[in-house]
């Protein structure tokens, strides 16, 4: 599995890693740099609008019933009914509940994964120990299994510890993730002198002070980067939550699909519950939304 | 003098005499070894092996047991038999039939998309972090909000997309019971959610391509279209075969989008099937069947497949490679 | 305050096919300021991180005051290191990289600050004390770097290429600075450089390495007076020493068309094995002579300093068997009536400015 070409493995091309993380480079690096004429504008709008008009959509379609979205012409503007069908879809779906637990799963997950693959990481990168090339491979490799083929005995493990609706069912298994080793230690190898290291151990620190007073901070940049990361995959997890969970103790996502299941379909209710459970997520994207860019940016050089 | 002799002149001195390599040579790894190494990956073969390794071995192992959900500690031993009855199945090929063309419609299009859009978004922009930002909002999107919000879009009685084919003279499409057209509107999801994540992917790669490189080109008089095929492309090669190798992992596994389209989250993947996937496939064999063996085999079917088209596109890498040389 | 033993210390790299530092035999003394030069890859930095702790000594053992600590970890052998790129800890500030072994140390609040503020002090580092590495310049990080060193108030300094990363004019500066500071603090100092002025100027005693092998350790002025080799000859001096390889005639060497005198008992010592004999002169040892004395050359480019010029030449007529520089002599002479290129010259050497090596062994013969 080593054979899978990853870019920004160590015979990749590299460019030098821009520590403002947000996605700001070096001037001139950038190919061409040529200045955008009007046709690239043109374009530029118009995918943006294609990026965007779904989720625009989403608020439209929530302020209104169904033949008034099937109107010809169709209504472009949302309205107050909006928040009638706020009310509604809180109703039908517990919206509010699984937002909480959305959070929680989502900040657990980050938490554990940006701690354990950061010192994994930093193991993987600066360590020398037995059998280190080979756990890396495994490593890399278990990028490549899917979903799929862990869920069944996951499934029997958290039903035999009655863990079935239980938020831990859906922390634990996605507590460390393979994609965040690699991408610390890709960081680290590049960021963190070995020299750095050294005058640590010769300061006397132990490998776990080193770890904490001189490798985290350094690693501060690529760990905000993969908690980004992190939540977002979290927040949006499907296939994991929906075998573990139900309606009755649901994440965000579990909570959507319930919602769509209704036997009368009330688009404006079901666009209003789905706007009301990305809307953490895209307010968390406004603030961060650059941060987020450069992260993705020098994840896929680096990572 | 201040002439530092950086320089020293190559020495014409003759060898060094031979190690003595008759004293027994000290075996000490104390100081450069690290046995903490081991308790730093720890937690994550901790949980890997728990949540991963050993779930991936256990399907093998149901994989080869009928059984059933009801009944999930015991099974009777059938040997190889799911995976004869998954070949024989006509679900199966459906199904696979269906990824394959899902995928292909998806991922195209997609990294085509990605690239031409990285193109743009490495101009000298204005409001260029605008730009990036919005493109990747629908990434930051769920799988399940976005598939609702298509749903509603494909609607076949209050989709805006019918509204406007109708504005414009066309006939309604009944977009989730046609097989092709409900495999656009899905392949369709999966494009609006991933083209901008790996555009910034493609846009990163473009970037650390030297600037010189360019330079080069256009002084032996490369067009901007022969530079992007001759300098952009070849240097992109590494991460378009990446993202090739990630989208399809992702397409094998294509599950949300088919599960939510029809919005009652049936897993029959439509009335005929039409747009049933194998993770579907897989789900419907496990939950709704409650033939946990089944499921095992087709989960172990999808890994086969990924292992396969990964391992040929490893292959025609290095051949690629191999032929540049 | 101790002295370092380097008892046939050895590092083999795993899968190299030579040590990269083979038997390394080395007495230093206390409050001795010793340097160890050679060209890339002659094993100089491993010795010294072999005396850090940062790299395994496979055979043989160093001491430290006496005490062996060929297995001990870097922190239990009381050093101090500093390094080529410094290794500042980029996210604290000046006194926190000063102060951080000491904390390691469970030295108290009061005498870190007190034991940071006085090597501030003596750096001339009091006003930057607050800021982050990053903002400094860099002869300030070279002092910043020093500065941790000094506080732990060490038994050995260990300098690896300190002022390699400096422009060339805070090079030279920064070395007087750190040679005054190591005789006024007088700790026994080992630094690593590959730039031989530096090694004359700093050391009290230079040892010059190649492959992993002592080739000689002794005083700046010995080394240049009586280099024990002519691979050291040729290292330790500016421009370098000549050194011309020609067939033993009756009383000399044959250079070019003429022959140099050589004294007979080291002539006959050096050709003993092959015939020839290499001999070497500075620069600074030729003096010019008439025609039909001494050795002729043609002069090549002439290089003018300003207070001194250098002629680069080649030998004139016959040919030589020297493989190091097929011909080429280079001469010292005064700023003014330097000769131009084309014209031939004959050279002879100052008394006691000959060398004579063996070309078989390469060593010294006396």
């Amino acid at each position: 599995m080593a054979t899978l070409a990853l870019p920004g493995a160590d015979n990749a091309p590299l460019s030098t890693p821009s520590d403002d993380g947000s996605g700001r480079r070096r001037k001139g690096a950038g190919g061409k740099n040529t200045t955008a004429g009007p046709v690239t504008y043109v374009l530029l709008t118009l995918t943006a609008l294609v990026a965007v008009f779904p989720l625009y959509w989403t608020v439209v379609a929530g302020s209104h019933t169904n033949s008034e979205i099937a109107a010809t012409p169709p209504p472009f503007l949302p309205d107050a009914s909006l928040f009638t069908n706020f009310r509604l879809a809180l109703e039908q779906a517990p919206i509010g509940k699984a937002i909480l637990n959305s959070v929680l799963v989502s900040g657990a997950i980050t938490v554990g994964t940006v701690f354990f693959c950061t010192l994994a990481g930093f193991a993987f990168a600066k360590l020398q120990f037995r059998g280190k090339g080979l756990l890396l491979s495994l490593v890399i490799g278990t990028m490549m299994v899917p979903t799929q083929l862990a869920v069944i005995p996951l499934f029997m493990m958290i039903a035999e510890l009655q863990w079935v609706n239980q938020l831990q069912a859906v922390i634990l298994p996605t507590l460390v993730s393979a994609f965040g080793v690699f991408f610390m230690r890709q960081y680290l190898v590049q960021s963190l002198p070995d020299e750095l290291l050294e005058a640590g151990r010769v300061d006397g620190a132990s490998t776990f002070r080193i770890f904490w007073s001189i490798v985290v901070p350094v690693a501060r940049p690529a760990m905000a980067v993969l908690a980004m990361l992190t939540f977002l995959t979290a927040w949006n997890e499907f296939f994991w939550p929906i075998i573990a969970l139900t309606t009755a103790n649901p994440t965000v996502q579990v909570a959507l699909a319930g919602l769509g299941s209704g036997y009368v379909p009330q688009q404006g209710v079901i666009m209003a519950g789905t706007l009301l459970g990305t809307l953490p997520v895209l307010v968390v994207f406004t603030i961060l939304g650059k941060q987020i860019v450069g992260g993705i940016m020098q994840g896929a050089v680096k990572g | 003098m201040t002439i530092a002799s950086d320089a020293p002149r190559e020495a014409l001195i003759a060898a060094p005499p031979p190690v003595t390599a008759a004293a027994p040579r000290r075996r000490r790894t104390r100081l450069t070894r690290n046995r903490w190494g081991y308790a730093y990956v720890a937690p994550f073969f901790l949980v890997f092996g728990a949540f991963s390794l050993y779930p991936f071995l256990y399907t093998a192992w149901i994989s080869l047991h009928k059984t059933s959900l009801s009944n999930i500690n015991g099974g009777t031993w059938v040997g190889l038999e799911n995976y004869r009855n998954l070949l024989q199945s006509e679900f199966f090929w459906n199904a696979a039939r269906n990824t394959l063309t899902i995928g292909v419609l998806s991922t195209v299009p997609q990294l085509c998309m990605a690239l031409g859009l990285a193109h743009l978004l490495n101009y000298k922009l204005r409001g260029r972090t605008f730009f990036r930002t919005v493109m990747l909002m629908p990434y930051a999107t769920s799988i399940a909000a976005a598939t609702l919000v298509f749903a509603q879009l494909f609607g076949r009685d209050y989709g805006l997309i019918n509204t406007a084919l109708e504005a414009v003279g066309l006939d309604r499409i009944d977009w989730e019971a046609g097989t092709l057209s409900s495999q656009v509107a899905i392949a369709s999801i999966v494009t609006w959610r991933w083209t901008g994540y790996n555009a910034l992917i493609y846009l990163a790669a473009m970037q650390s391509i030297p600037g010189e490189l360019y330079e080069a080109a256009e002084i032996d008089g490369a067009s901007k279209w022969q530079q992007f095929v001759h300098v952009t492309i070849p240097s992109l090669r590494p991460t378009i075969l990446f993202t090739v190798v990630v989208s399809t992992i992702g397409a094998v596994q294509l599950f949300g989008e088919p599960l939510l389209f029809a919005g009652n989250g049936t897993t029959s993947g439509g009335s005929s099937g039409q747009y049933q996937t194998l993770g579907l496939l897989m789900y419907q064999q496990g939950w709704s069947n409650f033939h946990i063996g089944q499921a095992a085999t087709t989960a172990w079917a999808m890994f086969m497949i990924i292992l396969l088209v990964v391992g040929a596109y490893a292959v025609i890498g290095r051949l690629r490679a191999r032929g540049n040389r | 305050m101790a002295t370092v033993t380097f008892d046939h210390a050895t590092r083999v790299y795993p899968k190299a096919d030579r040590p990269a530092v083979d038997a390394l035999q080395l007495d230093i003394a206390d409050g001795e300021f010793l340097v160890l030069v050679g060209p890339s890859g002659c094993g100089k930095s491993t010795s010294l991180r072999m005396l850090a702790g940062l790299e395994e000594i496979d055979e043989g053992k160093i001491l430290i005051g006496g005490r062996d600590v060929s297995e001990a970890q870097p922190k239990e052998r009381d050093i101090a290191m500093v390094f080529q790129n410094y290794a500042l800890y980029p996210h604290m500030s000046v006194a926190e990289n000063m102060a951080f072994a000491l904390k390691l140390a469970g030295v108290g609040k009061e005498e870190r600050r007190r034991r940071v503020e006085d090597a501030a002090r003596i750096l001339d580092l009091g006003d930057y004390l607050d800021r982050r590495p990053k903002a400094l310049s860099g002869g300030q990080r070279q002092r910043v770097a020093m500065g941790r060193a000094i506080v732990r108030e060490p038994q050995v300094f260990l300098m690896d290429e300190p002022l390699s990363n400096l422009d060339a004019k805070l090079r030279v500066q920064t070395r007087t600075q750190i040679a005054s500071l190591q005789r006024r603090l007088g700790v026994t100092t080992v630094y690593v450089t590959h730039d031989q002025v530096e090694a004359m100027t700093m050391g009290d005693r230079v040892a010059v390495l190649k492959d992993g092998v002592l080739q000689q350790c002794d005083t700046p002025g010995t080394l240049y007076e009586r280099p024990a080799n002519a691979f050291v000859a040729g290292f330790i001096g500016s421009p370098a020493m000549n050194l011309v390889t020609g067939p033993v005639v009756d009383g000399g060497v044959r250079l070019g068309g003429a022959v140099l005198p050589v004294p007979r008992a080291q002539l006959a010592a050096a050709s003993a094995s092959s015939g020839t004999v290499t001999v070497g002169f500075r620069p600074e040892a030729v003096e010019l002579v008439g025609p039909g004395d001494g050795v002729p050359v043609t002069v090549g480019v002439v290089e003018q300093l300003g207070a001194d010029a250098y002629l680069y030449t080649k030998l004139a007529g016959g040919t030589t068997e020297d493989v190091l520089h097929p011909s080429d002599v280079v001469v010292r002479t005064g700023p003014r009536s330097t000769p131009t290129e084309g014209q031939t010259l004959h050279l002879r050497v100052r008394e006691g400015g000959l060398h004579v090596f063996d070309p078989a062994t390469q060593r010294r013969v006396d």
